[in-house]
């Protein structure tokens, strides 16, 4: 009889995993889509269910009309070949250069693949020395770049300027500026380490002497600069390594997130939690975070515990005086008992791990939290071990954005040049006020940006900026390393660098188009030595390498960076005396409580600070944590929301002092009770169709400049409940056991424990008749695998290192073509991300029930519906992340099914898809068991998913217009594409293809080498898939399985290798490894790390 | 009941019947003439901008095909050359060949104001299918299996259906279209100008064992061990002349020719 192998049911007794409040719960809407592969198509409300139906006929007439005048003939198509023939350039391949973004405080080097003069996609400079992988933010920037709406002409007041008109204001302010030599001229700049832009700073200063320069980020840490400034000196940077610290204690630190502090890149963290044979506790690494919301940091710790963000300080202060700090003491005794307790064990785990320790906190919080850390990782000895202190080159002093405030309302300052990324009307502490003081005083306010934000809008003269990826410049990078920025195109829109605005300033350059000659015939193309920005970046170039070496500088554009260029270390120690003198200044500690709530304002992950708000890759890639689209929303943690009675989205006004804002509200697992968090960034209006007016504002409730903990709020409950578009529920995966993870200790007793966890033991013998070994080509098997003479692709992914960030999303979306959908789709289930990045919740125990003998059992049976967790539990809830795509599956459930064979199976295991052949049955979709295929349920393309058309009076969004809406299809977003790989139509599934142009084109590289030779198998480890090329953690692995030498065997063989939904003998090519975790057996808690593996056991 | 259909209505379902079988008729030879590649693909010869002859260029001054597509051998695409390759001929100051004629005005007023030569396009794959010059130039595959005798052409014209059907007749068959890489720009090549024991003795050079070579003539039990032999064995087998099936199966086995036949090759 043959035997029907069923799902598993979950294992109950310990822990479970879940994605979604809903699922836990098991609400009954959410009973209703699970398993559905395509939410039903009664996501359509009732009015739009009786227009769609007048849509159709409406429809019909119109294509009737248009159907059967479609020509068979030969359309024309022109081939158009450069006149001139253009350096490096071979129609037909991509070439790449290396450069770098500058980011606050450092750079993100880079490697750009450009076709015919395109940039198309991004990737990080394995060559640098903090190169690595990236985050989304840069790899989506590729993307600003050819945003159609960015800022494309000046702007004064509002209305469009020509750039005579532009430079001829400027050129008036400057005269008027040098008059007074500068008095009333201010400047504020971001955080940029450009040399070249400190040093024409230093230039600017020297021509105007009372010019009065400010700094101003909207999420920048004025405290951590002020508190290192004082104790580690001045132009004295820290650089964390990272990689030598064994024990990590973060304090709200989303080092790994959207807080990254300067150091040593991710992979050096997470290359010491991956392991593939028996360890030790002092041989991985271990990480303890403090935090009121969980982030990626929070995600990947051995030990957590959510605390409110107003606590912090207290809490460095307790690890600052167990450590000896007597000036700490006062505060420390404040904290609550449960933060001792929390706190003794681990900070004696720290000074066990002495020189090897480090703690980190958010860069956002102020002065005396900073300082504290300072004197704490002083103590530990971390200075000159796991951080490095490095010199600097003293730099124009820079005024805080308190100065500019006072010199604006003091009227010093009558010509404001705004060259800081964030937008001053609509991010700085009470920005309404700004604007406000700013036209009383009569201030000249000029605006530098890439987008007609509200600043832009608003300012006397706007300049459009240009992209980093169209300019000269150059970046010091964490480490002091002198990294290029060089131009990959030249301005779409002739907008001005900021070291180009500063040449102004200073009567070098003239701004806005420059007025290109015809070349003369058979002459060179124009030399770019005309360029000021170029000829200033060459300038500090010569100073930074000791002279102007043109072969240096020629390595340097070639490689992005200048070899040996690092800072030196700086000469003195911390003077950690003065942090007592930080602390006294401290405000007072207020702990949130149930009438008084505290407010948190952090940094959005699709976002930023705001500045990423038109860019739809990021907006479409949900949040690591919410999984919330397309805008923001209050994450409240589950005590505090089930006391409030809340429902998902509902509505809240949150009232801070005078101010308050209605946003929608969202349940958060992990979240500390009476604390709310808000990501900044949106809410911004007209900035364009992307940004829209999505989400709120949170920046509005704030008044004070540098603070990002608000406390005192009061939150009250609206009526509303908001529609909002989160992934999470969507594609699940019913909680089999998908995740596996094991602490050192089950890792110990037993290496392969992931092997044999959940069904996979249960896995019934092979008891064919058949031989051969399934799969492999063999005599008995002549239609297998060849792992001999063929590359067989496979993937790996780590758990142990993933921190569940979501640059391979955006990396895949940059590669592959895949196209945004929109919110409203998103909200039906239709997102196109090939990668999806499961996030799972867990609780550590499922309740207790009394035993008859009066003892406390855990409960082993209990069932899904009437065991819930309770808030308390929530709040402690463990957070993992799992990436998942097309597994790649030897036997495929999708290719059984395909009426048309569309989905085919490569001799090198690839699962195929061949777009044209797909007639659209969603079969294989729906026997996915990995639920890994996309359907285009419209031409994303070709019609806009993201604006409104108006169908003879009715407003219907422009996919449901039909051949009535519009379709367009932005000529600057066509730049960008990969022209190699198909832009899919409407009506097709795609999937993950493991980058098959990559594989494909690596191959005919290597029969361009060999030619009439024999050996085609590409040299071992030479292609990376996109989405392991962005990886910042390292977690993915790609190669060739039948090449023994290659990364991905060696990880495959790792102990902790195991295959998603094995017993269901799919073989998939792609595998995971079980994460570890590494407890402190004397923390509180510790016996609930990872239960469920020890139950395993 | 009266009558309720008029009479002319009794012919009208036969009437109806051979109409459909008329039109029906009509339809099919309709698609099957308009429709398929042999009508709207071979022989499509459009008129160029630039009366540019590949007969007189690549025929009688015999031009190698890389000395302007030059970049034929390394990229996916076989790239329209620039002004300035017309121009190291013709240019002013250069050559000078004819720099006079009106048939060049076109390519000197290009020169003059940057904007490209609008080449009608001839050879055009779909969007879905990916194609790449380099994979198979690299591999014994001439210009003329897929672009016809261009060095006779007065006005290109295509001459193959490249239809997916042609190109799988290929990749399943590619013994037809093998050469060795030298001969590969050679339009006018034929098997028989080969040499064959220049043909051979290359093989052996490459360190291919004679036996192997011996196999692929006469199959499973055919031996050689010199060069002699191989000749011997191969006029035995092919006749006098060299073949192409000769060249093309030696090439297959000893170059590894595996043409892949899998979807991703050309649609991705």
């Amino acid at each position: 009889m043959k035997k029907i192998w069923k799902h598993p049911e979950e294992p109950q007794n310990a822990k479970r995993y879940w994605r979604s409040v809903a699922e836990l719960d098991r609400r009954e809407d959410f009973l209703k889509n699970l398993g559905r592969e395509f939410p039903e198509g009664d996501s359509l409300n009732d009015e739009e269910r009786e227009n769609s139906r007048r849509e159709f006929l409406k429809i019909m007439g119109a294509s009737v009309g248009m159907m059967g005048l479609a020509s068979c003939r030969r359309p024309l198509v022109n081939i158009l070949p450069y006149t001139q023939h253009v350096e490096w350039m071979v129609p037909g391949k991509s070439l790449l250069y290396a450069t770098t973004m500058p980011q606050n405080g450092g750079a993100v080097p880079l490697v750009v693949t450009t076709h015919e003069g395109r940039p198309t996609h991004l990737s990080g400079n394995p060559l640098h020395p903090l190169g690595g992988g990236l985050n989304s933010f840069a790899q989506a920037s590729v993307l600003d770049l050819y945003d159609p709406e960015r800022s494309q002409k000046p702007m004064g007041a509002g209305k469009e300027l020509s750039w005579a008109k532009a430079n001829e204001l400027l050129a008036k302010a400057i005269d008027e500026a040098k008059k007074s030599s500068g008095a009333s001229l201010g400047i504020v700049m971001g955080g940029s380490t450009s040399p070249t832009y400190q040093r024409l700073l230093g230039e600017v200063k020297a021509a105007f002497p009372q010019i009065k320069l400010f700094q101003y980020e909207a999420v920048g840490g004025e405290g951590q600069a002020s508190a290192n400034k004082e104790v580690l000196g001045a132009d004295v940077k820290s650089f964390v390594k990272l990689g030598s610290a064994m024990r990590i204690l973060s304090l709200d630190c989303d080092f790994l997130g959207v807080d990254p502090v300067a150091g040593e890149p991710i992979s050096a963290f997470t290359k010491h939690r991956a392991k593939t044979k028996e360890t030790t506790e002092a041989e991985m690494n271990r990480l303890y975070v403090l935090e009121n919301r969980y982030t990626l940091t929070g995600g990947m710790a051995d030990h957590r515990k959510p605390l409110a963000a107003s606590l912090i300080p207290v809490a460095a202060a307790v690890i600052a005086a167990q450590l000896g700090d007597a000036s700490a003491k006062a505060l420390a005794d404040t904290a609550p008992a449960s933060l001792k307790e929390w706190i003794a064990p681990a900070v004696r785990d720290l000074i066990d791990n002495k020189g090897k320790a480090v703690v980190l906190a958010g860069s956002r919080y102020g002065a005396e939290v900073h300082a504290l850390v300072a004197s704490i990782n002083n103590a530990l000895g971390a200075y000159g071990s796991t951080i490095d202190l490095l010199q600097a080159p003293a730099s124009p002093e820079l005024g805080t954005f308190s100065d500019l405030q006072a010199a604006i309302s003091g009227g010093q300052v009558k010509t404001l040049i705004s060259l800081t990324p964030a937008s001053l009307y609509y991010d700085a502490p009470d920005a309404a006020a700004l604007a406000k003081v700013v036209t009383e005083k009569g201030v000249k306010l000029i605006h530098v940006g890439t987008h007609k934000n509200v600043t832009a809008r608003q300012a006397a003269l706007h300049i459009p900026a240009a992209h980093y990826l169209e300019v000269w410049g150059d970046v010091f990078a964490a480490d002091g390393t002198y990294s290029i920025v060089q131009p990959m195109i030249a301005p779409l829109y002739d907008g001005a660098s900021h070291v180009e605005v500063l040449l102004t300033l200073l009567g070098r350059k003239k701004l806005g188009p420059v007025e290109a000659a015809a070349p003369a015939a058979g002459s060179a193309p124009a030399a770019p030595a005309e360029d000021a920005a170029y000829t200033a970046v060459r300038d500090t170039f010569a100073t930074v390498a000791g002279s102007l070496d043109e072969k240096k500088w020629n390595f340097t554009l070639r490689d992005g960076f200048l070899k040996g260029s690092a800072y030196a270390k700086a000469a003195a120690a911390p003077n950690v005396a003065a942090v007592a003198g930080i602390l006294a200044k401290a405000t007072a500690v207020v702990a949130p409580t149930d009438d008084a709530l505290e407010v948190v304002l952090v940094a959005d992950s699709s976002v930023y600070d705001g500045r990423y708000v038109n860019n739809a890759w990021l907006q479409e890639a949900p949040d690591p944590v919410t999984k919330l689209t397309w805008e923001n929303a209050a994450w409240i943690g589950s005590v505090t929301f089930r006391r409030l009675g809340l429902k998902e989205g509902q509505h809240v006004k949150i009232t801070v002092g005078d101010i308050s804002i209605e946003i929608p509200a969202i349940e958060a697992p992990g979240h500390v009770s009476n604390s709310i968090t808000l990501p900044l960034g949106y809410g911004q209006i007209g900035v364009g169709m992307v940004s829209g007016d999505r989400g709120v504002n949170a920046y509005a409730l704030r008044k004070q400049p540098g603070t990002f903990v608000l406390s005192g709020a009061k939150i009250e409950v609206l009526a509303t409940i908001a529609e909002l578009a989160i992934t999470q529920s969507q594609n699940t995966m019913e909680g089999r056991a998908v995740y596996r993870e094991g602490t050192i200790e089950t890792f110990n007793k037993d290496v392969a424990f992931a092997q044999k966890t959940g069904m996979d033991s249960h896995i019934p013998e092979n008891i064919s008749l058949y031989k051969g070994q399934v799969g492999v080509k063999s005599e008995t098997n002549p239609d297998g695998f060849d792992y001999e003479k063929q590359h067989q692709w496979g993937m790996s992914i780590d758990l142990s290192k993933c921190i569940g960030c979501t640059a391979c999303i955006v990396a895949c979306q940059s590669e592959n073509n895949i196209p945004v959908v929109g919110k409203d789709q998103v909200r039906k289930g239709r997102v196109m991300q090939w990668i999806r990045m499961d996030r799972y919740f867990a609780v550590p125990k499922w309740g207790t029930h009394k035993n008859k003998d009066g003892s406390v059992g855990v409960d082993q049976e209990s069932t899904w519906a009437e065991d819930n967790a309770t808030p308390e539990q929530l709040e402690n809830a463990e957070m993992v992340h799992q990436p998942l795509a097309c597994q790649q599956c030897e036997s495929a459930p999708c290719e059984t099914v395909c009426p048309v064979n569309a989905t085919v199976h490569t001799p090198d295991g690839l699962n195929a898809m061949a777009y044209n052949r797909c007639i659209g049955t969603r079969y294989c979709a729906n026997n996915c068991p990995y639920t890994a295929r996309r359907f285009n349920w419209f031409d994303y393309n070709k019609r806009n998913p993201l604006i409104e058309t108006s169908v003879l009076g009715m407003k219907v969004g422009n996919l449901y217009a039909g051949p009535l809406g519009e379709k367009r299809e932005d000529e600057s977003i066509r730049l960008q594409r990969n022209p190699n790989v198909t832009v899919r139509m409407r009506g097709v599934i795609e999937k993950c293809t493991y980058c098959v142009q990559r594989l494909e084109s690596a191959k005919i590289l290597q029969k361009q080498v060999q030619r009439d030779s024999k050996d085609f198998r590409v040299p071992t480890d030479t292609i990376k898939t996109a989405c392991q090329q962005s990886c910042p953690a390292e977690a993915i692995v790609f190669g060739d399985l039948a090449d023994p030498k290659s990364a991905v065997v060696k990880s495959k063989a790792s102990p902790r290798d195991y295959q998603v939904l094995k017993y269901i003998g799919t073989r998939p090519r792609t595998s995971y490894l079980a994460r570890l975790r590494n407890p402190n057996k004397d923390m509180p808690g510790a016996e609930n790390i990872a239960v469920w593996s020890n139950n395993q056991f | 009941m009266g009558n309720f259909f008029p009479r002319w209505t009794n012919w009208l379902p036969l009437k109806l019947a051979i109409a459909v079988v008329f039109i029906a008729f009509g339809v099919s030879v309709g698609v099957a003439y308009y429709f398929t590649p042999k009508y709207t693909r071979v022989g499509y010869e459009p008129t160029q901008p630039v009366p540019f002859s590949h007969k007189i260029h690549a025929g009688q001054l015999a031009l190698d095909c890389r000395y302007c597509h030059s970049f034929v051998e390394t990229s996916s695409h076989s790239n329209v050359p620039t002004n300035q390759t017309c121009f190291n001929c013709h240019g002013p100051g250069k050559g000078n060949i004819r720099s006079n004629s009106p048939k060049l005005e076109m390519v000197i007023k290009a020169n003059e104001t940057g904007k490209s030569i609008p080449w009608v396009k001839v050879h055009k794959s779909p969007d879905y299918v990916y194609f790449n010059h380099s994979a198979h130039l690299n591999r014994g595959v001439s210009c003329v299996s897929c672009h016809g005798k261009i060095n006779e052409m007065e006005v290109v014209r295509h001459d193959q259906s490249q239809s997916m059907g042609w190109c799988l007749d290929c990749h399943r068959n590619p013994e037809k279209n093998l050469r060795p890489l030298e001969f590969v720009t050679k339009l006018d090549y034929q098997a028989s100008d080969l040499k064959r024991d220049e043909f051979y003795k290359t093989l052996l050079d490459k360190k291919v064992p004679a036996g192997e070579i011996a196999t692929t003539i006469g199959g499973e039990g055919a031996k050689a061990d010199s060069l002699e032999q191989i000749i011997a064995l191969a006029e035995k087998t092919y006749g006098k002349n060299v073949t192409q099936t000769e060249v093309g199966t030696q090439i297959k086995k000893h170059w590894q020719i595996q043409p892949p036949e899998s979807c991703t090759t050309c649609h991705r």
